[in-house]
């Protein structure tokens, strides 16, 4: 990212429930589990993850998205990789 | 990090009353410091030394057991590196502000006010601009506060613009540079806390900044139209003063800005500007080297030959060095005491209790968490005089909120800053007021040397940090429209190269 996108980036009114295309593969945070499976809670969307590590929440950890609902901002994914922690 | 540890670890320190009378040292002292700087306009910073002291002593009777830890708690809050940060910044700062005043900046600065036409009205608007460059320059808006109000406050007041309209526009502008340069204590603190790049969330936050300053800069404008000026006696004898030399302390100042926008350490920044203003002070004549330090003996003897040592009534030490890095010790006192206040609460459990309240109850969705997140900063930024060691507090609260929420790095440490620096330079116990005001009612204060109308009652100011509230304002309007949030898929930060 150029030092110009820097200061470009995040101009814009974001929703609180952001959409995901499967075949996307994203990092997130993840948040919490539901039925031992673990979950990330994208703004107010959530993303169950298949395949994750029992202790997966708190962290940062890739994702292919594999189903997607734009109507309930609800989908699934399986676990890539772990790639960092909680800030704290 | 103090923080870090008290919000993974079990509290240390046990309370008659629970958790919550860890509050009760820092309570004590909020509503003391209320009472004394905003009911009874009192603005004594060794009178908030005092209340510090009896709030600590009075959280010994809730101490369950041996009151030891809680002891050791103090001195585990004064060590933290944030209390001595502000302290080096302020020492430092303090020396090279009093420097260039015996170096007649002021009158340079009325010369050029004069020579360029900044008359009273736009005065405010010229300063909260001029403040902000430096505070972005040398990164700490305290030392930025302390130099303006040393010395373009009272050249503005001389020239007619409202006392209360200028303090306020200077604190404006340090809340500004506070939260916008990449060298300030708050940045880094900000960026490091929330796993984010110092650079990215410098250029991330300029939108939230510049959003915020241009309404602030018309307000300043239009505020300087409708309020009127102290009448001061012999104002107009002084302003036959002014004179241009002085103006070539504006090259001391650049070279401040110019090696702290380098990269370099704010240490190094002042210490450079300090060396040039006292070469420029000696080579032209705009000051005596006793006026920059001086030794005073009650009689004659070997030394009194040399230009630093002087005879007088009293002995002692004196100059600008002197004056200007004393001024600041009753505050370095009072921060010294707040931040172990500060930790006392967070090893007695009444962070961690406060952040459980929030998670469960009130940050249910994204936008409330966000909201949640910023009156949360502003709340403790509000109860804490240095914002710095209130960022502290607070900043694993924001991680683990927006965690909650996958809110991208940038985003948190945006709304952490943000609200850091306006709350700190707005309510009259906030520790830029309280640094503003010393200047003037200190020993060497700008009321003693120019009378009673250079002197502005804290209290009076809150409304008219514009940009301060505007930061808030934007960022609780960011907060429910989405205006400026990113989340962690959208960017990965990069390397936290600046701790």
């Amino acid at each position: 990212m150029s030092a110009l996108d820097k200061f470009l980036a995040g101009w814009s009114f974001r929703s609180s429930t952001p959409d995901y295309e499967p075949g996307d593969t994203i990092e997130v945070m993840v948040t919490g589990e539901k039925g031992g499976e673990a979950t990330a809670r994208i703004g107010d969307s959530i993303l169950r993850i298949e395949g994750a590590p029992d202790d997966a929440v708190d962290t940062r950890v890739l994702v292919a998205v594999e189903t997607w609902d734009g109507s309930t901002h609800r989908g699934t994914g399986t676990y890539r990789e772990t790639v960092g922690g909680s800030a704290f | 990090m103090g923080a870090a540890g008290g919000s993974k670890t079990e509290p240390r320190i046990s309370f008659y009353g629970g958790k919550w009378a860890s509050t009760v040292p820092l309570g004590f002292f909020i509503l003391w410091a209320v009472f004394q700087s905003g009911v009874l306009g009192i603005g004594d910073t060794n009178g908030l030394v005092i209340g510090a002291l009896i709030g600590t002593i009075l959280g010994l009777f809730f101490v369950r057991g041996d009151w030891k830890t809680y002891a050791d708690t103090i001195f585990e809050g004064m060590t933290q590196r944030v209390a001595a940060t502000a302290i080096v910044a302020w020492l430092w700062a303090g020396m090279f502000a009093e420097t260039l005043q015996v170096g007649g900046f002021v009158e340079g600065l009325i010369f050029a006010a004069d020579a360029l036409n900044v008359g009273a009205a736009t005065f405010p608007a010229a300063a909260f601009v001029l403040c902000g460059l430096l505070a972005t320059g040398i990164g700490t808006g305290y030392g930025a506060t302390v130099a303006f109000v040393t010395l373009f406050f009272p050249a503005g007041v001389l020239i007619g613009a409202n006392p209360v309209l200028l303090f306020a526009a200077i604190l404006s502008g340090a809340v500004f540079g506070d939260n916008l340069a990449p060298v300030s204590d708050t940045t880094i603190v900000s960026a490091v806390t929330q796993d984010a790049d110092i650079g990215g969330v410098v250029a991330s936050r300029f939108k939230y900044a510049i959003v915020a300053a241009v309404p602030a800069f018309i307000a300043y404008l239009i505020m300087g139209s409708v309020l009127s000026g102290a009448s001061l006696e012999g104002a107009a004898a002084l302003r036959d003063t002014a004179t241009a030399p002085g103006l070539v302390h504006l090259i001391s100042m650049g070279v401040v800005i110019a090696t702290a926008v380098a990269g370099r350490h704010i240490v190094e920044a002042i210490s450079w500007g300090l060396v040039v203003a006292v070469g420029f002070n000696l080579a032209l004549g705009l000051s005596s080297v006793s006026d920059i330090l001086v030794f005073t003996v009650t009689e004659a003897g070997t030394f009194t030959a040399l230009p630093f040592v002087a005879v007088g009534d009293t002995a002692g030490v004196g100059g600008s060095l002197y004056a200007g890095a004393i001024g600041f010790f009753p505050l370095i006192v009072l921060t010294l005491l707040i931040v172990s206040m500060a930790q006392i609460m967070i090893r007695g459990g009444g962070f961690a209790a406060i952040q459980e309240f929030l998670l469960n109850s009130v940050a249910t969705t994204v936008r409330r968490a966000e909201v949640t997140m910023v009156l949360g900063t502003a709340a403790i930024n509000g109860m804490i005089t240095i914002n710095t060691a209130a960022e502290i507090a607070i900043a694993p609260y924001i991680a683990r909120i927006g965690e909650k929420f996958n809110i991208n790095g940038y985003r948190r440490a945006n709304i952490l800053d943000a609200n850091t620096s306006a709350l700190g330079y707005i309510f009259p116990w906030a520790g830029g007021v309280l640094v503003g005001y010393q200047v003037m009612v200190g020993p060497n204060g700008l009321g003693a040397e120019y009378g009673p109308e250079m002197v502005v009652n804290p209290i009076e100011v809150v409304p008219y940090v514009f940009h301060g509230w505007f930061l808030v304002i934007v960022f609780l309007v960011a907060a429910v429209t989405g205006f400026g949030r990113e989340y962690v898929p959208d960017r990965t930060s990069g390397e936290v190269s600046r701790a």
